[in-house]
């Protein structure tokens, strides 16, 4: 196990340095310049100001020089300060996270739930009216926008029948219902967008497992097909979902920043998104690494969670027996 | 003596360009308590489906027209679903190719066992565990219970195959089909798969289905041949009979073709000239008429019936003369 | 490469969809920002289809001339990351070695940053307009275009054929061109339609939340963000234009659906 566990480390921690690097670049190497946006267009800007302005925020430096610098401090904690409120990035980020983990999580459990009823429904009659239904939903769910679900949520929920808000937060600690509340239509918006995908991926994997031989043998023995549904096709075919899952998660990161600005979430999605506009490349730095850091280190817990469960790719190394 | 299986009219066929054909035609044959029979033929012979019929584990696009299959004196074609899988594992049972792909890849061998053992008796798991450590034991796995804890992939293909074995007959069935169990082995692991097959038969009195394309296999093993040819049973004898004096061509043909060390090296080999034919395309009459050296006339104009010639069946219009003139040579 | 004949519906809606954009301006029964406050506020009417906003302007030509921008800029996107995708990946399968394990890994790490977080990054560094929009999308939809691009061309140059090509001395580059892209061309079509219904998926959830294109110039997603404001008591303004980017990304997934179906078939039915 633990040289598997070496191995995915360092595959992952590759990644991660090229996205880090990346994004950093492109804030610096793109035209557009965040002095300028700070200052805005009504001050008349005299080039001696700009530059000083910009040697004063390090901007005039080598790129490479502003990258280890920026890395360096990013491993003692110190993300930098807002350019615009001096706020420190770090804390910043540590204050909205939990929101964003709140909202991610529900997400998650709300796609793996959804996917673990209706895919196995799929498959136990492959082409039956049940799997054909259920994969219009797939198809259309591809196909919609996120945050057009998001709208029509508000529309029927919020609006029409006044049931829920459509917009504020209010931490666990202040009350749990009312948390409660405040999360559900955010949830699910976000989970009916990454369910098509996880059911597709999961109905495909379930589907080509059926034809395997050991499933053939599993009815030979006189097993009902529930039994082989469960006991024996979703088992193998999580091991590439549970793969396919980590890019999920990756793909829902994605929607939860809209989400978190439609529903007046204030996580760090919305965080990364209020920096954006007033071009505070500080702060978008800092949520980016964030972000990509959590998506990568879920991508590495899921395939830990494949070694688990496919003792094949844990325990590769082991002697054959003899006859 | 009781018969073990009773197959009448089995027949079978798929979708094609010219709609619905035959792969396993009009096949009856029946299987006597305690009997090892030896099912040959080429690839496409019908003769792999045929043994999936007995299971009931054919499906779409390939379907079952008609016949009727008698399993101990329970027809089983005609039976609801439900009903049937009570019978599977428990009064038939089958072995496959290859193991290493016939067993869960995630799922211990024990565990694999023990939910047969469970299915079939009314244990707890604890005893069900006792019980499948003595079933490996009685296929010969050594240290059965450190090797219960096992993965498939830990362990070599005959190992596998004694698993699977165990496994099939963990219900105490009446029948067991073995569908080429030994093809994928080495001959080694196949002469030992062979002799513990032979032995567990000869112990609880199972009737046993070889299916195979091996004809040397067959004759170590069987007590009776059964040798199919595009979809029909051609003929059926005792295996001493068969292979000293087969009637129908296309067995003598099979058996002519084959090669050991014996044959004469300077000769060129014996082939059946020709193709068997497509299930698209069969001819008219006999089946084999296109690549016999004894056809005539009738044999393009009816298919010859499974006709009884002395001790065997062959489904020739000329078997006896064939017989005859084997007899005497 | 020529498909049989049968219709396809998602073809032909997608030409539809095209061809009413490209019309807009014979098709639309008013100037898109021409502010009439008398009508303003009202619903789906007989002399508004579909409605007016609040200052009066008309919901249906606003949408005509949207779906223009948006489908500008989605094609364009698309493009972009067809012809960056496919270099990509052919340098990739053709050289191999290190060179392959950098271009991928760099396409991995491309995709290991969430979409709209990098889109995010870029466009607040340039800004969005027409120009800016496309090449960002279209940079983030080139790494699977790449990938596909990489591993159809590395199966291709493995086929027999090919390797007798090679050994008989015919030079790679020919190969690629006269061998290797007319087999590929079905897997990069699928490609080109998936990548078009997310290149417009992306820009109106750019647009949506502000950092796509800006008023007085409308896509469908600036359209859908002005609507979320008002969305209280004239919901229409959102609706619409929601309808028209679901039903051109529906399209525009089922089109490559269809394609990859066919190949598939095809390829089995041999």
């Amino acid at each position: 196990m633990g040289k598997f566990l070496i191995r995915r480390a360092t595959s992952s921690f590759i990644v991660l340095a090229m996205s880090v690097v990346m994004v950093f670049m492109s804030i610096r190497i793109l035209p557009g310049d965040p002095v300028l946006a700070k200052l805005g267009a009504a001050t008349e800007v005299t080039p001696a100001a700009l530059k000083a302005l910009r040697e004063e925020a390090g901007l005039n430096r080598p790129l490479l020089v502003q990258l280890f610098s920026w890395i360096n401090r990013a491993l003692h904690g110190d993300l930098g300060v807002s350019y615009f409120s001096q706020f420190p990035v770090t804390r910043l980020v540590a204050e909205r996270i939990p929101v964003t983990l709140e909202l991610t999580f529900f997400i998650i459990v709300i796609a793996v739930v959804l996917s673990l009823i209706l895919a196995p429904l799929s498959t136990l009659k492959p082409g039956s009216i049940v799997d054909r239904v259920i994969g219009y939903f797939t198809s259309t769910g591809l196909s919609v926008p996120g945050f057009v679900i998001g709208i029509i949520f508000i529309l029927i929920f919020s609006l029409q029948l006044q049931w829920l808000p459509s917009r504020g937060y209010v931490p666990m600690s202040e009350g749990v219902a009312e948390n409660l509340k405040l999360m559900i239509l955010p949830s699910i918006t976000g989970g009916l967008t990454a369910t098509p995908y996880l059911v597709r991926y999961l109905r495909a994997s379930m589907l080509e497992i059926k034809q395997s031989p050991f499933v053939r043998t599993a009815e030979g023995k006189g097993l009902s097909s529930a039994r082989i549904l469960f006991r024996h096709i979703l088992p193998n075919s999580l091991v590439p979902t549970l793969t396919m899952l980590g890019l999920i998660v990756g793909y829902t990161l994605s929607g939860v920043v809209v989400i978190e600005y439609m529903f007046g979430l204030p996580g760090i999605g919305s965080l990364a998104i209020e920096s954006s506009f007033k071009r505070d490349y500080v702060v978008i730095q800092g949520v980016a690494l964030t972000i990509i850091s959590f998506f990568i280190l879920t991508t590495f817990l899921f395939d830990v969670l494949c070694g688990i469960v496919d003792p094949r790719l844990r325990l590769a190394k082991e002697q054959k027996s003899e006859v | 003596m009781k018969n073990a299986l009773i197959v009448n009219n089995l027949t079978l066929s798929v979708p094609s360009s010219k709609g619905r054909v035959r792969v396993v035609d009009d096949v009856s044959f029946d299987i006597p308590a305690g009997t090892k029979v030896g099912l040959v033929g080429e690839s496409g012979s019908g003769k792999s489906l045929t043994a999936y019929s007995l299971m009931r584990l054919i499906k779409d696009p390939v379907r079952i027209d008609k016949g009727e299959i008698f399993i101990g004196d329970r027809e089983i074609l005609g039976m609801s679903m439900k009903e049937f899988r009570h019978m599977r594992g428990n009064d038939i049972s089958m072995i496959y190719q290859d193991p290493m792909s016939a067993l869960n890849p995630i799922m211990r061998i024990g565990a694999q066992i023990i939910e047969s053992i469970q299915l079939h008796s009314d244990v707890n798991h604890a005893q069900a565990r006792k019980m499948a450590i003595e079933h490996l034991a009685s296929v010969g796995i050594p240290e059965p219970d450190r090797r219960i804890d096992s993965y498939p992939f830990e362990m070599s293909g005959g190992m596998l195959q004694r698993v699977v074995i165990a496994i099939a007959l963990s219900g105490e069935p009446k029948v067991l089909i073995a569908d080429e169990a030994t093809t994928a082995l080495d001959v080694t692991t196949q002469d030992r798969v062979l002799t513990l097959i032979d032995k567990l038969a000869a112990e609880r009195g199972l009737s046993v289905l070889l299916i195979t394309h091996d004809l040397g296999v067959a004759a170590q093993f069987s007590d009776e041949i059964m040798v199919m040819y595009a979809g029909k049973l051609v003929e059926r004898g005792s295996v001493n009979q068969i292979f000293s004096n087969p009637v129908h061509p296309y067995t003598k043909a099979l058996l002519d073709s084959r090669c050991d060390y014996t044959i004469d090296v300077t000769k060129p080999i014996n082939s059946i000239a020709g193709q068997p034919p497509r299930p698209d395309n069969r001819p008219e009459g006999c089946v084999f008429s296109p690549r016999c050296e004894h056809v005539q006339l009738q044999c393009r104009e009816g298919v010859p019936p499974l006709i009884s010639v002395q001790d065997r069946l062959a489904a020739c219009f000329r078997a006896d003369e064939l017989y005859q003139v084997g007899m005497v040579h | 490469m020529k498909f049989k004949s049968r219709f396809s519906f998602s073809g032909f809606l997608i030409l539809l969809i095209l061809g009413i954009c490209l019309a807009a301006p014979i098709l639309s029964p008013y100037d898109p920002n021409a502010i009439g406050v008398a009508d303003s506020f009202s619903g789906p009417t007989g002399s508004h289809w579909f409605g007016a906003d609040d200052l009066g302007r008309d919901l249906l030509s606003r949408i005509l001339y949207g779906g223009r921008i948006t489908i500008l800029i989605a094609m364009s996107a698309t493009l972009i990351a067809l012809i960056i995708g496919t270099l990509w990946g052919l340098t990739a399968g053709v050289r191999r070695g290190w060179v392959d394990e950098f271009l991928m890994r760099t396409a991995d790490a491309t995709m290991a940053i969430p979409q709209i977080l990098f889109a995010l990054v870029c466009i607040s560094a340039v800004g969005a307009s027409v120009i800016s929009l496309p090449i960002v999308v279209g940079i983030l939809l080139s790494p699977t275009t790449a990938r596909m691009a990489r591993s159809a061309v590395v199966t291709e140059l493995s086929a027999d054929y090919v390797v007798a090509a090679i050994a008989s001395g015919t030079k790679r580059s020919r190969l690629i061109i006269s061998e290797v892209m007319p087999n590929i061309a079905p897997q990069l079509l699928v490609q080109l339609s998936i990548n078009a219904a997310a290149a417009v998926m992306l820009e109106a959830t750019l647009s949506f939340i502000g950092l796509g294109i800006q008023p007085p110039n409308a896509s469908w997603g600036t359209l859908m963000l002005q609507g979320y404001a008002k969305i209280w008591n004239t919901y229409w303004f959102v609706f619409f234009p929601a309808m028209a980017v679901t039903i051109t990304i529906l399209a525009f997934n089922a089109y490559g659906e269809r394609i990859r179906v066919t190949m598939d078939s095809r390829r089995s039915s041999i």
